[in-house]
Formats: C-alpha cells, structure tokens, sequence
C-alpha cells in the first residue's frame, strides 16, 4: 500500500533509542558484557537475580551515560537515581527493572544533524541509564532464556516529536549512531541490537498538533527505519482522510510484508509501578566525575565536518564520508599532517581504498594500510616516480602484503619506463605490425593514436606514462610530415 | 569481654579442639531441635572439615580473635555457600545457596563456624515464626508460647544453648522481638553499618542484618567484625569507630548517660510489660543513670507508614521468585510462561507472603501512591526527625521491645492486625535506621520480658555498654533445659 500523504497532513515521528554501552563489565555485577558469547556463559548470582544479592553501580556505565547526555547538550543531573519499574517477564531475572524515572541523569537537550540537504535540530526529551534484559528465544514447542545481556547497561534516549518523515528518521539515526561511534559508547550495529529503536508516529492536521500516537517496533535497520515509519504514516493518513480514527496501539513492523502489524491495543498506560531502587541509594557525583565527562568528550560529526569542509576545501560530500566514521577523519587527518594534499587523500579514501578494502572485507584500522604509507604512495604520484594507474596496483600489493609502497615499487619494478628509445623502439614494433595504422599516420590522421597508447601500455604491462607515449607518437608525425 | 564471657566463650571455643565434645554437643543439639525446630538444617558431621582447618587457612582470614572456634547458626534468609536458602518458603524449600554473604563472610575469616540454619517465619515476614514451610518454632520457655519472629529459630538456638550467638534479620523487629521473647539478646544495627549483600531483601531500606547472642559483650564482639562497608552493598556506610564513639558512653565508660523514656506514647502496656519497664529504669538508675521524659508523638504512625512502606518493597523484591531460574517451579505443564510463574507462585508463597505482596501492588498502584507510598514515606522522615530530636536530650532511648509477653500459638488473642500495630516499638528504629538492642529484664509467670535500648546512628558502643553493666549487675536467668558447655564436659577427677 502506498498512499501519497495530502499535504494538509503533518507525520509527527519521535524515537525512543536504545544504545547498548561498550563497557567491560555489566551495570551491577562484574560479569563480562560481551555479544555473541555462548548462552548463559557471563552469568552471575547478581545478573540471575539470586535471592539477596543487590546491584552495584559501574562508573564506566555512568560516565559513557554522561557523555551522551554531555554531547546531546542535555542538562545533567548532580546525583545519579534509579527506580524500580516492576513487571513480569521471563527474561527480567528480577522481575524489575533497575531504570530512571523521577530524574533521569540527562533532561532535554538538542541535536542538530544534516537532514534533507540542510541542517536540522531535534529537541531530545531525556536521557537514562538503565539495566538490559536477557533474551527469550522460541524453538518448536519451547522456549529457551539466554541471560548473557542480562544487566548489561543501557542508555535511552527519548526525542520529541520533531522528526517530519522517515527519511528524516533515518539520516537522524545515521548521524546518531555516527555520535556514539564518535563518543567510543556503542559499536552502533543495529542489526546486532547494540543501537535499537522504537518509532511513535502519529499524524495531524497541523505543525503544533500531535494525533493520536502508534507506536511501531522492530525496527533493526535504517531501511526498516524509513519504510516502517513511511508506511505507518501513509497508513494513518488514509485512516484520518476516509473519516476513521486512529487506534493508540503498538504495531509491529513486518519486514516480510513491509507493513506495520497491530501487536497490542494500549488501553492504558501500563503500570510499572515505579518506585526508588532502595539499594541504590541516590548517588552524588564529585566535581571530578563531571571533569572526568569533560574531558573525554570528543569533537562530534557535524563539528567535525563544518570544520573539514572549511579547512580543507573539500566538497560536502567528501566531508560527509570523511566524518561518519571517526577512523577515516582520524585517518585522513593524520595524512594531511604528514603532508599530503587534502584533495587527494579524501580522493584516495572515498575511491580505491574503500574499493579494495570493501573487497578484502577489511576496515581501515584492521588493514595494513598506514597514514604514512598512503602519504608515501600519494608522494610517489606526485613526484612522478608512478603514475596513477601504477598507484592502484601498489596499493593493492601494500594490502595484500603488508609493505611500504616504496618498497613494493622497488621490489616489483613498477617504475614507469621513463627511457625514452626503449619507449620508442615498443612504439615502432606496434606500428611495424599494424600496415594500416602505419598508413593513416602516413596521411596525418590521429585516428589510431588511442589504439597505439594502449598497444603501449600493454607491452609495457602499464608502466609506461601514457604522457610520453602520446608525445612520442605527435613527435613521429610531426617528423614525418617533414619529409 | 568480661571475665565471665571469656569463660564461656572458652568453653564454645573447645569445640574446634576435641571432636568427641562436638560429638556430644551434636547430639544434644539435635535431640533438643526435635522438640523446638528452630534449625531448618543442622548437619556439623558433614562438615566436620571445617574444624580440622584452622582460621589460618582462610584466605584473607583476620588473627584469632575472641570469635575464633565460636560456632553460630544463620537465619535461613541470609546465604551461606553450600547451605540451603529456603527462607522458610515451600518455593525455596530446595535452593543451595551459590555464595556467602558479607557478613557471615567476615565471621567465618574471624573463625567462627557456621553449623547450621535457623527457622524462620516465610521470607522474614511474621512475629511468631509459625509462618514456616518447615513448621513453627517452639519457645523453650513454655512450648504453649511462640518463639517470636521472624527471627525466632535464631533466638530460639541461643535460648536453647545450642549455639553461644546467631545470626537474624530485623526488618520490623525481627531480631529484637523474638530475642525478649526467648531471654536473650537482639541487636539491631544502623541502617548500613552492616552490609545486606546476602539477606533475602524482605524490604531493602528497613533489612539489617542483626545478631542474638547469649550476652552482650558477645554481641559486641559479632557486630565489631560484621560492621563496616562493603564494595558489593551501596546502601553500607563506612564510619570510623572514633567518630561512632565520639560523645557516647564509652569515652568515659564509668559516665552514667542519660535515659529518655517515651512515656507517654506507650499506652496500652500490659501489666506486665510496664512493671518490667519500671524494674529497668530503677536498675538503670542504680548503677547511676540519670532517666527523664521524652516526646515520641510520631509513634502511633509508626505502624501503617512501616508496613506500607515494607510491603511495597516486598512486592518488587519477591517478584524474582518466580520458578524459572531457580526454586519450585509449578508442577502443571505451562502453555505459557504466565502460567508457570503463576503456578509456582500459587503453590509456593504461603497465605501471610501473599497477603503483604497483595498490599504492597496495591499501595504502589499509579494513582494510589501519594495516599500510600508517599504519605508513608513523608511519616517515615517525621519519625526520623522525631527520634533525632528525642536523642537530643538523652544518650539512649529505652522503651519496651513489645507492649505484651510473649504470646500463645494461635495469637494469644491477638488477631493478625493486632499483631502488627503492636509491632509498632520494634518498627520506629526500622524507619528510623537508628541502632537497637533488645535485652532480657525479668521473668514474669514464667515468661522472659526485655526491653531495648535505642542509640544514635553508629553508637552501638553504648547499647553494649549499659547493657553489659545491667547484665553484670543482674545476671540472666536461662531457658529451662538450657544446654551448658558444662554438661558436655565428663566430671574431671
């Protein structure tokens, strides 16, 4: 189904995102928190909830929490609070979650990203701290709990509703992910659930109001992210235009089908029955601790790309690919200060090296390439010891072979033949064996001298400068034509 | 420790040295739990490993100290590693505990020996400790009469001479109740001298671990290893012994201080219970302190803002309980997950636990919560305020631990709700978080009557110390059949 939206109605969409944190060990106990490690393996009689144990707070999870709320611009709380929100579920091993309600250690805040060509800022609601639950998995006739997450810590950001469409949705989400990333908070891989996200869309007849809110889950990729909230939009609209109304629910989005399908009707609001966690005492944090927060926080994205596009002269969307990642602009910027030109190296990054890094099913980091060999081999090119075609096949070697690319040049002997009568004699041999090439050059026409460079570059397995070869052919029919 | 003590003390100690002692004390032990069931689990032969170790041996252990060689029993809410953890529930009636608690931790590496597991009422919720899974606890002073509780199968050890101190939890007066109940001591600690890491949370702001104990310099020597912080408990509170002392008693432990009696909110006294309450302050006055009035208006709120603070805690606290990880789970096939945990939950909680579980999800219901919860927890700072202020004309506060004798299985005439306003002495130093030692006074019909003595937080130096004097002065009586380290010992020569 898709039904364009009248331009009388507005979509309302805010997100509610979950951002699982890179920390060593769980929020309240000291075991590992690590993906993908066999089931019920980073366990403990804390995170299973074990009668009479109790939570203890882990600074790292704290300070990661601060340093979201820092970069969301968030006014942060002085003491640090939890509640209890109480409900049943057999992956809650307490019963309870440890959460925020009363004080969230971030209220509001604001984040400005590029959106649809131009920049845009989203207001955020809060920001808190809480325990993850552990996973429920159905097979055939039973079901299996698997408590590893269990206790790993989890940071919530809630957004208001400023986002308009799920385009917007998800370059908010791609900026979003790109600030922890940027933060060292979250790995930010949605389809491995560390950064998760819920959508409430709603649709009205004007800016300032809100329509009755649908709240749509499994979103687990930006395309989901889009698509989801871009059909649940439409879905509503067309509600509103044949005179129905919307239904408060929350639905799921079906990737099979792609729609959103009602999962349960809200009566209600739930009742969690919140109260504060009695084992965690509120909790001031020293002067030191916000020093602390201050201190690690990192020039994020959109700085960064302002910054690049302005210092470096580069087009916006080389800054943009420059800056989603925190390792290419680290990367690129540590060329730049061994020297080499700006352009190039953001030429380099965006083209051949993504391309064979893609192939290699590599990254940046884990491949052997160096800021300092790509300056090297950048420095080769421009002092005209290869040619760019030669470049690609030393960067490849450099990859492939972990060496610097001056090496690879010497022990390869990738140097273009720059003897001009070793040329010369190659040109005469291709010529010699096409008559009819050496006849059209006889009647000074220019036709074959595409066909000649590349006979050229081809006895010369490409190491020839193509440059050369062009002005030794216009040299041989300037001197012919003498005759 | 006084001579007396330390003799006594000795005696205990013997029991790591001579196994043919602890033989005979094991079978006394257990011929006199068949009659009082205050141990859920008593099986020293099994472990009997444990004496040939010295405290040494232990990693981290601390010097010998007066604990070295003292056996002790733990309530059966607190876990010790190896133990079972049935918190008197039919649901836990099978859980091995898979670690030790703080405290226990820190007796053991002072080389006390954990023996075995007290009764209890079901998760520390009772005054009678007849709410067990594994039966009621019978007092040794008239098996008519109940132990008290929830700690009952702990005061019931120490009456009973099976252990010379135990270990209990005081929620409401758990530890203290029972403790008057039976003769013998019942401290109750500041909330956070002591850490929780390792007592079935009942309700987490008002749990503390306490002790009974024989005597009162025993207490003391129990709570001086057990106090202190604890990394895997943020609610403990380190306070430097100096600083606990600082203005109390034992800078100058000949001072007499001053006792404030809340006189006129302790209405309704049994006979009894008032003329045991006079006998104290006289004796108190003999050995030259001074007693005067003080207000505690705050008191006759103390019991509905407790227990709908208690229940609402419990209520979260007890969801865990739910047969999936851990515990019985419901027998019926479950078509769903609800179904399990509902089963399991049915069958196993007794009718006392699923009462207070019902009224603690109702008090904390969205639209409920400020007529309960938060009107309960504004009384809560009034009483705090209350007592602070009562403790700024005396150094202690001395009030009955409970308002009637100990009273016959089936309640005495004391319907269930009665049984919790009476509770209402015990429960102001729960909300409070102020420290507490109940303490035997006299016997009447029989019966043993105590009263308890309230400090500052972290003075508990001077709870020990009164009631070490009163006890010098008036020795206390012993449980009838009370077991003796002298009858253990064959006549020498």
């Amino acid at each position: 189904m898709t039904v364009a939206i009248p331009s009388s109605w507005v979509t309302h969409v805010g997100l509610e995102i979950h951002v699982q944190l890179l920390t060593n060990s769980k929020v309240f106990c000291a075991c590992r928190n690590s993906y993908g490690d066999p089931a019920n393996s980073n366990v403990c009689p804390v995170c299973l909830g074990y009668p009479g144990v109790l939570p203890a707070l882990n600074q790292e999870a704290a300070t990661k929490a601060y340093l979201i709320a820092d970069a969301l611009e968030s006014s942060l709380s002085p003491e640090v609070s939890f509640e209890r929100k109480n409900y049943f579920y057999p992956d809650l091993p307490k019963n309870y979650q440890i959460s925020q309600y009363a004080v969230p250690l971030g209220s509001g805040g604001r984040f400005t990203f590029e959106c649809d060509g131009d920049e845009k800022t989203l207001r955020i609601r809060e920001v808190h701290l809480e325990e993850d639950a552990g996973k429920m998995i159905h097979v055939a006739d039973v079901s299996l709990l698997d408590y590893n997450r269990a206790g790993t810590p989890l940071v919530e950001v809630v957004t208001q509703p400023d986002l308009r469409s799920g385009e917007q949705a998800e370059q908010f989400l791609i900026a979003f992910r790109s600030l922890v990333r940027y933060l060292g908070v979250c790995d930010g891989n949605l389809d491995e659930g560390s950064l998760r996200c819920d959508a409430n869309v709603s649709v009205s007849g004007s800016e300032s109001e809100l329509g009755t809110k649908v709240e749509v889950k499994n979103l687990n990729s930006f395309k989901f992210v889009r698509a989801a909230i871009n059909f649940e939009a439409s879905r509503q609209a067309e509600e509103l235009a044949t005179g129905n109304s919307v239904r408060s629910e929350t639905r799921l989005w079906n990737e099979n089908r792609d729609v959103t399908e009602s999962m349960r009707v809200k009566e209600t609001d739930s009742d969690y029955r919140y109260f504060p966690e009695p084992d965690l005492p509120p909790y001031p944090l020293a002067d030191e601790f916000f020093a602390a927060v201050k201190q690690r926080s990192v020039e994020l994205p959109l700085a960064r790309r302002r910054r690049f596009t302005a210092a470096y002269s580069l087009g916006a969307r080389q800054a943009a690919f420059l800056t989603a990642e925190p390792d290419t602009a680290r990367f690129f910027e540590a060329c730049v200060e061994r020297g080499a030109d700006a352009g190039a190296v953001a030429r380099w990054l965006a083209g051949e090296v993504q391309r064979l890094l893609h192939q290699r099913h590599e990254t940046l980091t884990s491949s052997s390439l160096t800021p300092a060999r790509l300056t090297e081999l950048l420095s080769l090119i421009e002092s005209g010891e290869i040619n760019g075609k030669i470049a690609k096949q030393v960067l490849a070697a450099t990859l492939a072979t972990d060496r610097d690319p001056r090496l690879v040049v010497e022990q390869e002997g990738l140097k273009p033949v720059t003897d001009t009568e070793a040329l010369e004699a190659v040109l005469e041999e291709v010529i010699a064996a096409h008559p009819q090439v050496q006849a059209q050059l006889a009647r000074d026409d220019n036709k074959p001298v595409g066909f000649l460079v590349g006979q050229v570059m081809q006895r010369t397995q490409g190491q020839a400068d193509p440059a050369a070869i062009h002005s030794l052919i216009n040299a041989r029919m300037a001197r012919v034509q003498q005759r | 420790m006084d001579q007396q003590a330390q003799q006594a003390a000795r005696g205990w100690a013997r029991l790591s040295e001579d196994a043919a002692l602890r033989s005979r004390w094991g079978e006394r032990v257990r011929t006199l739990n068949a009659a009082l069931n205050a141990l859920i689990q008593f099986d020293p032969e099994s472990r009997e490993q444990q004496w040939q170790r010295p405290a040494g041996d232990l990693e981290h252990a601390s010097p010998p100290s007066r604990l070295t060689g003292l056996p002790f029993v733990v309530k059966d809410n607190i876990a010790v590693a190896d133990y079972g953890l049935t918190c008197g529930s039919n649901l836990l009636r099978h859980l091995q505990s898979p670690y030790t608690a703080t405290a226990v931790a820190r007796l053991q590496r002072a080389g006390s020996r954990v023996v075995g597991k007290a009764n209890l009422d079901e998760f520390g919720m009772g005054s009678s400790s007849q709410h067990s899974a594994f039966g009621g606890v019978v007092n040794p002073w008239d098996a008519g009469v109940v132990a008290g509780g929830s700690s009952g199968g702990s005061a019931v050890a120490v009456a009973a001479g099976m252990v010379p101190f135990a270990l209990g939890s005081d929620t409401g007066g758990s530890v203290r109740q029972p403790a008057s109940f039976c003769g013998v001591y019942g401290l109750k600690p500041t909330y956070g001298a002591v850490s929780r890491f390792g007592l079935v949370a009942y309700a987490s702001s008002l749990d503390v671990i306490g002790i009974v104990a024989d005597g009162a310099e025993l207490a003391r020597a129990v709570f001086e290893v057990m106090r202190g912080v604890d990394e895997w408990d943020q609610s403990s509170i380190e306070v430097a012994p100096d600083d606990a002392r600082a203005g109390g008693s034992d800078a100058t432990p000949d001072a007499a201080p001053t006792v404030g009696i809340p006189r006129s909110a302790l209405s309704d006294l049994d006979p009894a219970v008032a003329e045991a309450l006079a006998l104290c302050e006289s004796r108190l006055q003999e050995i030259g302190c001074k007693t005067v009035n003080v207000e505690l208006a705050t008191l006759e709120y103390v019991a509905p803002a407790y227990y709908v603070i208690a229940t609402a805690e419990a209520s979260a606290n007890l969801a865990r309980f739910d047969g999936i990880r851990y515990g019985n789970r419901s027998s019926q096939v479950a078509g769903a997950a609800e179904e399990l945990v509902l089963g399991s939950r049915s069958a196993g909680f007794g009718q006392e636990v699923k009462t207070r579980i019902l009224v603690g999800t109702y008090v904390l219901r969205a639209g409920f919560q400020e007529q309960y919860y938060q009107r309960a927890q504004r009384i809560r700072t009034l009483v705090r305020r209350d007592v602070d202020r009562a403790l700024e004309r005396c150094q202690l506060l001395l009030l009955p631990t409970y308002p009637v004798p100990p009273f016959k299985v089936g309640g005495g005439g004391l319907d269930e709700f009665q049984q919790k306003q009476v509770d209402a002495y015990t429960c102001v130093a729960n909300l409070s978080g102020h420290p507490a030692l109940a303490f035997p006074v006299t016997i009447s019909d029989g019966l043993p009557i105590g009263m308890q003595l309230m400090a500052p937080p972290f003075a508990e130096d001077r709870l020990f110390s009164i009631a070490g004097r009163l006890e010098r002065k008036w020795p206390v009586q012993r449980a009838p059949g009370a077991l003796t380290m002298d009858d253990l010992v064959p006549a020498e020569g």
